[in-house]
């Protein structure tokens, strides 16, 4: 099947899917998931280089092509995406537009699939705003805030994305065509570093949009944090990764380094990919420090979107062969983490009705599969070996100290012990601790929903183990852009990873834990056993003895005695006050609002006279200019 | 398998050196303070006490939680060199990012069975240490990248190589200071024992040990300090054959105990304004130094 046969098909598809959900919702889920299934195998079958039309626009060629670059950012939507397919399949029944939701997701993979298949700059803009819009239409299915979050969602996704037509007209002026690989080989000759600049800002303004970099991250925490649930985990792990996609296009598919090679800005780096660099070291920090004090998970997880983006950017943005493949891997550490995450915060809220942290604790006895689930992703997250998260991060800190940025090197490290801080507010605060009395009754989730996380999870920790397979086809994509195309980083004869200072082999490490855990075990099982006693004495009648510590109260309401509020406070309380880019966004709208506030007052003012007074007035100038 | 054999005997030094350097700190801090205090083995014998003792569990994942720590901390205690390329169990993979990630294992191990014990003073506890972990990991990082950046190298026993022609701690005097001040927070040194603070918070991440938990933490405790004492003894002090280390090992320890003997307690915010005033600034010109060519 031809790519551009598939891309439509599927968007066809996705319409009978619908029709299939009005009557019953989990045959249409069912379905959905089982066409998820076929394009995953279809994706892993494609050879590379394989081309396909799509139609004619402005006498150029729309062609769809098939690189490294899209297999492997194909691969890993479709792995996030279809976990979430087979997670809806339960969960859908506690929503209230499971058709809708099922027509809408089939939409967005195809829009997704064509965005990483496009060849030329408009191609992708079309798949890019079937994407968008798609999802942008989940999104106010969740709660109350849900409209306005689609709101807010839609104008910075339409800010970033008209900027980014501009500059492929701008292109298409100056060259001629449309064809990336065309424009990135013009611009090399381009004598004219501005009108260079200007193109590459421009189209990176929809991946700085679209993966939540500053100063368009906004939307990102409104709309992640109030979407649908389970829909959550394919925003955070997929959608976003759109956006690190066009970033890569623009800073690797036009080689930036020879582009703009006239104007180094530090370590070889040039100005235009600093600057890309610096707003991702902010989007790091304002992410952690936000992600740090949230008190509702989802939008917990949604600040660390932020801040991950950040860390892609830095890595590609360096150009440098290991800041480039650690940021490429970060893209599909963070999907499978941030998937994972936002689906075990799915179950917890499909059984317990709430996502603030204050509310919730002690699941982990109630809901231990979902609870595992998290704290791998979070180990994942946080860069801790054995799991896949860690190769990334510490590829992305060989790039930063062999440059000598030892500035961003800072942000980063501030953001990778940050995220220690902001994973473990969960951990601590839903899943261990006091169980609150009203959740005695809560169960695990059905095995529907926790296979597609449990999945996830093993997929991550044997690439960790064995990050072989993923690293290869990102090491084609390292050759495709030309990134000393002669080093060699992943060395799986010697089962080594390779950086400039040094190597490192993911199995020892791997043998070296389960070493660990085996001596720990044996020391464990050495001494005397333990009587197993309840955490307090819940849920039983007053005067009962109390097993844990409690500095000599009778404690019987095990809310009071769990500590999931203002977790750092010592540490929240130092930036209190911080400054607040949303607030000075509120301010400009509030300006705006007035201005048409005012404007509108002049010409519509509530009472007839001057009503009849602009109509005359219109009537006269159209009479006095004949039109 | 003689790089298994190594890595176990990484093991018993670290466990017979740290566990008797403890009992010894605890006389010196006693002899600082005028009193006589106990014997140098008075920490084998606690931990032997503690071990043989019935606990009391708070659920699986408290069990899971000590296990995972003292499990990740042995991991990493088997990687660090000891002093010399010989000394070295896995050449390959001693890299410092490696090491200092995978010693976040063992810390996130005893959070997470501490919190699920479900005594909130064990979560102010773990707040305190990750915040305190925030304020001493980032000069520490900062001094240790320049001086990577400085040497081209990240993997310790080629740093030990390379201080062949003078330690570390006089190339880069500043970063050598910063890098034992970091250690005092690591080490949890007072005035860094924010997390532990027995008057304070009962105790912190320790109110719920009981029995055997209390002695395998103990345990998790004594590779901890001998992996963060290592590294500065490779990295600054230039390592050495075995018996030097050994020196300097024991001399680090001595001055951060003598050092912590005489201070009282930093609050949290305290601790953080600290480490990002002063330590931070110079660890930043430090790295500045060393970018320019400034070495000593």
């Amino acid at each position: 099947m031809a790519l551009s046969t598939l891309l439509i098909s599927l968007l066809v598809t996705s319409v009978v899917i619908y029709f299939i959900s009005k009557v019953s919702w989990r045959a249409g889920a069912i379905l959905n998931f089982l066409i998820g299934v076929f394009l995953i195998s279809y994706v892993f079958a494609l050879h590379i280089g394989v081309t396909s039309n799509l139609g004619t626009l402005f006498g150029q060629k729309l062609q769809l092509t098939w690189t490294h670059a899209s297999y492997y950012f194909s691969a890993v939507s479709l792995l996030v995406i279809v976990s979430v397919m087979l997670f809806a399949i339960k969960w859908l029944d506690s929503q209230k537009y499971p058709a809708a939701f099922n027509m809408f997701i089939l939409m967005m993979t195809a829009g997704s699939l064509g965005v990483f298949m496009a060849a030329d700059l408009i191609t992708l803009y079309i798949f890019w705003e079937i994407a968008v819009l798609s999802s942008m239409l989940i999104v106010p299915m969740g709660k109350k805030e849900s409209r306005k979050a689609a709101v807010i969602y839609a104008v910075m996704s339409a800010s970033g994305t008209y900027m980014y037509l501009y500059g492929a007209f701008l292109a298409f002026q100056r060259y001629g065509t449309l064809n990336i690989s065309e424009i990135a080989r013009h611009m090399v000759s381009d004598p004219s570093t501005g009108i260079k600049a200007a193109i590459f800002l421009l189209l990176a303004s929809a991946g700085i949009a679209k993966s939540g970099i500053f100063p368009l991250h906004t939307w990102l925490r409104i709309a992640h944090g109030n979407a649908p649930d389970a829909f959550s985990a394919v925003l955070s792990g997929q959608l976003v990764k759109l956006g690190s996609y066009v970033l890569m296009i623009t800073v690797a598919a036009i080689p930036s380094l020879r582009v703009f090679g006239n104007i180094p800005f530090y370590s070889g780096i040039p100005a235009t990919n600093y600057f890309l660099i610096a707003l991702g070291a902010t989007s790091i920090i304002i992410g952690t420090l936000m992600a740090i004090k949230q008190d509702d998970m989802k939008m917990l997880i949604a600040f660390s979107s932020v801040a991950n983006g950040g860390y892609i950017l830095i890595g590609i943005g360096t150009m440098d062969p290991m800041g480039f493949e650690g940021g490429v891997l970060h893209v599909f550490n963070h999907a499978i983490a941030a998937a994972v995450i936002f689906m075990a915060f799915a179950s917890v809220v499909y059984r317990t009705h709430t996502k603030k942290i204050s509310e919730l604790g002690g699941l982990i006895h109630k809901m231990p599969i979902t609870f595992l689930a998290y704290l791998f992703a979070i180990i994942s997250l946080a860069g801790i070996p054995p799991m896949s998260g860690f190769i990334s991060k510490w590829m992305i800190y060989q790039a930063l100290v062999r440059k000598g940025m030892f500035i961003t090197a800072f942000i980063a490290f501030f953001g990778s012990i940050g995220s220690f801080l902001y994973v473990f507010r969960p951990l601590a605060g839903v899943f261990l601790g006091q169980l609150p009395k009203k959740y005695k009754d809560v169960k695990e989730v059905p095995p529907v929903m926790w296979i597609p996380m449990m999945t996830l999870v093993v997929i991550s920790l044997v690439i960790g183990i064995w990050p072989f397979p993923v690293l290869q086809p990102i090491e084609g994509m390292r050759m495709d852009y030309g990134i000393a195309p002669t080093m060699r980083i992943a060395d799986s004869s010697h089962w080594l990873i390779k950086g400039f200072s040094g190597s490192w082999n993911p199995v020892l490490v791997f043998n070296l834990f389960i070493i660990g855990f085996v001596i720990a075990y044996i020391l464990y099982t050495m001494f005397p056993r333990p009587k197993k006693v309840d955490l307090l004495a819940p849920h039983k009648e007053e005067g009962a003895p109390i097993n844990i510590y409690t500095g000599g109260e009778y404690i019987y309401t095990p809310e009071l005695y769990h500590y999931n509020t203002k977790f750092y406070a010592g540490f929240e309380r130092m930036y209190e006050k911080h400054p607040s880019w949303e607030k000075v966004l509120e301010m400009l709208a509030k300006f705006f609002h007035d201005l048409g506030e005012w404007v509108h007052g002049w010409f519509f003012r509530p009472s007839p006279s001057a009503y009849t007074f602009w109509v005359s007035l219109t009537i006269l100038i159209v009479f006095w200019v004949r039109w | 398998m003689v790089a298994a054999y190594k890595a176990l005997f990484n093991l018993v030094v670290a466990f017979f050196l740290v566990l008797s350097l403890e009992g010894i700190g605890r006389k010196i801090t006693a002899r600082i303070q005028r009193r006589i205090g106990p014997p140098w083995y008075q920490n084998f014998i606690d931990l032997f006490k503690a071990l043989s003792k019935h606990p009391f569990s708070n659920g699986w994942i408290f069990d899971f939680g000590v296990l995972m720590a003292l499990g990740g901390t042995m991991a990493t205690a088997m990687v660090i060199p000891m002093g010399s390329a010989f000394w070295t169990p896995f050449p390959n993979s001693d890299n410092f990012f490696v090491i200092m990630y995978l010693f976040a294992v063992g810390a996130l191990g005893m959070a997470m069975g501490m919190v699920g014990s479900g005594n909130p003073w064990s979560s102010i506890g773990v707040s305190r240490a990750l915040t305190q972990m925030l304020g001493y990991e980032l000069p520490y990082l900062i001094v240790i990248s320049s001086t990577i950046f400085h040497y081209k190298t990240a993997s310790i026993h080629k740093l030990i190589e390379m201080q062949r022609g003078g330690w570390n701690l006089l190339v880069m005097p500043l970063g050598g200071i910063i890098a034992f001040v970091s250690l005092m927070g690591m080490l949890g040194k007072k005035p860094f024992d924010i997390a532990t603070a027995p008057a304070e918070i009962a105790s912190g991440p320790m109110t719920e040990l009981s029995g055997k938990y209390m002695g395998l933490l103990h345990i998790m405790h004594v590779f901890a300090i001998f992996v963060e004492i290592s590294l500065f003894v490779d990295i600054f002090l230039g390592g050495g054959n075995f018996g030097w280390y050994l020196v300097k090992f024991i001399v680090v320890w001595v001055l951060a105990v003598m050092i912590s003997s005489v201070l009282p307690r930093f609050r949290i915010e305290q601790m953080i304004k600290f480490y990002w005033g002063v330590p931070l600034g110079l660890a930043f010109l430090n790295a500045l130094f060393v970018l320019l060519g400034w070495t000593l």
